[in-house]
């Protein structure tokens, strides 16, 4: 079942992740990226990261994929306008995507033959223990990034308030 | 831990002062709260708590700290009446500060790399603001955006450094990296040393040491002055000290393989610093040269790395921050006038002689010239380093701190001339005043008793 699951997942996450580079309209683009975010968030689900899941959906496609609509909408970008890429653009974009391909396969053969040292703990991204180690373990660094936040948003009202004078 | 209570409790009122309308009070409010929190932190000397599953220490190495940053703060608050009150933003800049000085206190007592994180970033995101908040001046939004992109970058270094360090240790805290490095000393892996380097990388960048140091003259100088003051005086003590904690508990095992690196960032710093200050026309631009030099001298204390260097730099970081905030003073009452060149300042001393005269004596102290705490803040950092076999290092010391005598005496002079066309007045309020009496009276005592604070952790 869950072996089925995944290959589904995992067809449409490669194939949304394709239809990112090859639709000729941004906002397309941007809304296959919002696709493979959330079929990533159900491999997370698969892997029994529910909280790596939400947040991955809130934080990405939510928060970060509107900022990317916003500017696309802002700056008026569609089909037509797109800037021609020079043959140089090019020429480089592809030694740097072949050399990343290159890396990558590389360092999964060399994973091949490893073997874990421990036998990893499946529990361990669930709600219930993450919530566990964060109240109990990180109580202090979690009260503090309040502190963090707070600052950044006296921050932004104050940068952003107009003046009275 | 109370004083982090304390200083946060500051700040929520800060804000709660714009909603509740009692403003007028905030100023003596948050003097007082400092005032207190200067106690809470004296009464907490000796007693060695961890706190939350060891995120927090407070040594006496954290308390001492704390209490050098919580008093820079006070003489800070003393300095610039003029800035915070009855401005518009009078709640938002107490905010940030005593939120900054929550994050400052974090990074002095942490026993947790996460710790160590958060408060870098609460310090900096606060000072990236303040840094901007002139918003109508074009050099105070260049200064915060510089200052933000960065500082990004180098947070971004440190992050990526804490994290591959994670990796190969497989914990945060810093009692059980101590134990890894020294129980692994030998077979540590590449990129083990890979994270140390980022790290390096990202906490050198915040206490601006050559030669990552090329964000430190645009940024002091765009920034509106007090907030220059008080990144000289409270950001770069709270960094440096974060710095030598760091390194002092975890890697002190591995010394060989960072010192000789840290070292010569320590001479370049030094000597860059020294010599472009020389060349500068602007006081507040010259202060920034000086403060790169001067984290040179203070990067010495963590390269020797031997049982002297945590009482060498807190003595230099509170001179140094008397000193600056003595200079800070006089820099500020002269950009309320839209003037910052050194040779305005002719004709100073005969208005103002009693400040003329005080402002020489602090200027000596950075300087390093004896009886002041300047001179045995450097005496004892060159002694600590050469026990640890820098002599080298001292010897550039003490050629680039005779440069320093040069434009440290400019101002002097400067200020002794008679009068002309290019110079200004200047005037001190009461409480200006009293900073410039405070900060000579404090020098003096920490130059005719330095072991007080040498010996005390």
């Amino acid at each position: 079942m869950s072996k089925i699951a995944f290959f589904v997942l995992a067809f449409l996450s490669i194939f949304s992740a394709m239809m990112v580079v090859f639709s000729r309209k941004p906002v397309h683009s941007v809304l296959s990226l919002i696709f493979c975010f959330f079929t990533i968030a159900g491999h997370y689900i698969l892997l029994n990261a529910q909280f790596l899941a939400a947040v991955h959906i809130i934080v990405y496609a939510g928060a970060i994929m509107v900022l990317f609509l916003f500017v696309i909408m802002l700056l008026n970008l569609n089909a037509e306008s797109e800037p021609h890429k020079t043959s140089a653009g090019k020429i480089a974009a592809v030694v740097s995507g072949g050399l990343l391909l290159l890396v990558l396969v590389s360092v999964l053969k060399s994973t091949d033959g490893l073997q874990l040292s421990a036998s990893p703990d499946s529990q361990v991204g669930m709600v219930k223990n993450l919530g566990m180690v964060l109240y109990d373990k990180y109580m202090l660094p979690f009260e503090v990034s309040a502190l963090l936040f707070l600052t950044a948003m006296i921050g932004a009202t104050m940068i952003g308030k107009k003046e009275l004078d | 831990m109370n004083i982090l209570i304390a200083l946060t409790i500051i700040g929520v009122i800060a804000m709660l002062s714009e909603i509740l309308r009692f403003r007028k009070v905030l100023y003596p409010l948050a003097l007082t709260g400092l005032a207190a929190g200067l106690v809470l932190c004296a009464m907490e000397w000796g007693s060695n708590i961890r706190y939350f599953h060891d995120m927090m220490f407070m040594d006496n190495y954290a308390i001492a700290f704390s209490m050098v940053l919580i008093g820079t703060t006070f003489i800070w608050f003393l300095l610039n009446p003029a800035y915070l009150r009855n401005h518009e933003h009078e709640a938002d800049y107490t905010a940030l500060i005593s939120f900054s000085l929550a994050g400052a206190v974090v990074m002095v007592s942490f026993a947790d790399l996460t710790m160590l994180f958060l408060g870098i970033e609460i310090l900096s995101i606060a000072m990236y603001i303040m840094a901007a908040s002139n918003k109508m001046e074009l050099r105070s939004n260049e200064s915060g955006f510089k200052y933000f992109m960065l500082g990004a970058f180098a947070t971004g270094f440190l992050l990526f450094g804490i994290a591959l360090v994670y990796g190969v240790t497989g914990t945060f805290n810093l009692q059980e990296l101590a134990g890894f490095v020294s129980a692994n000393k030998v077979n540590l892996p590449a990129m083990f040393y890979g994270g140390l380097l980022l790290m390096i990388v990202g906490l050198a960048f915040k206490i601006s040491a050559a030669p990552f140091h090329f964000w430190a003259p645009d940024v002091y100088e765009g920034a509106p002055t007090p907030v220059t003051a008080y990144m000289a005086t409270v950001v770069k003590t709270a960094a440096f000290a974060a710095f030598l904690r760091l390194f002092m508990t975890c890697f002190s095992g591995i010394a060989d393989w960072w010192a000789p690196m840290l070292a010569i960032f320590s001479a370049i710093s030094m000597l860059a610093g020294n010599i472009l200050a020389v060349y500068q026309k602007s006081l507040k631009r010259m202060l920034a040269y000086s403060s790169i030099s001067h984290a040179g001298y203070m990067l010495m204390a963590i390269v020797a790395m031997n049982q002297n260097s945590d009482g060498a730099l807190l003595l230099y970081t509170a001179a140094y921050a008397i000193g600056s905030l003595s200079i800070f003073t006089l820099l500020v009452s002269m950009t309320t006038n839209g003037n910052e060149m050194i040779n305005s300042l002719r004709g100073f001393s005969s208005v103002n002689k009693i400040p003329a005269i005080l402002i020489t004596i602090t200027m000596l102290s950075l300087a390093g010239i004896p009886p002041v705490a300047g001179f045995f803040a450097k005496y004892y950092v060159f002694l600590s380093a050469i026990e640890s076999g820098y002599t080298w290092l001292v010897l550039v010391g003490v050629l680039s701190s005779l440069i320093g005598v040069y434009y440290y005496f400019r101002i002097i002079i400067a200020m002794f001339q008679p009068a002309d066309r290019e110079s200004t007045q200047i005037q001190f309020s009461n409480s200006q005043n009293a900073v410039l009496w405070l900060t000579v009276i404090l020098s003096l005592i920490l130059g005719f008793m330095p072991g007080f604070l040498t010996g005390s952790i």
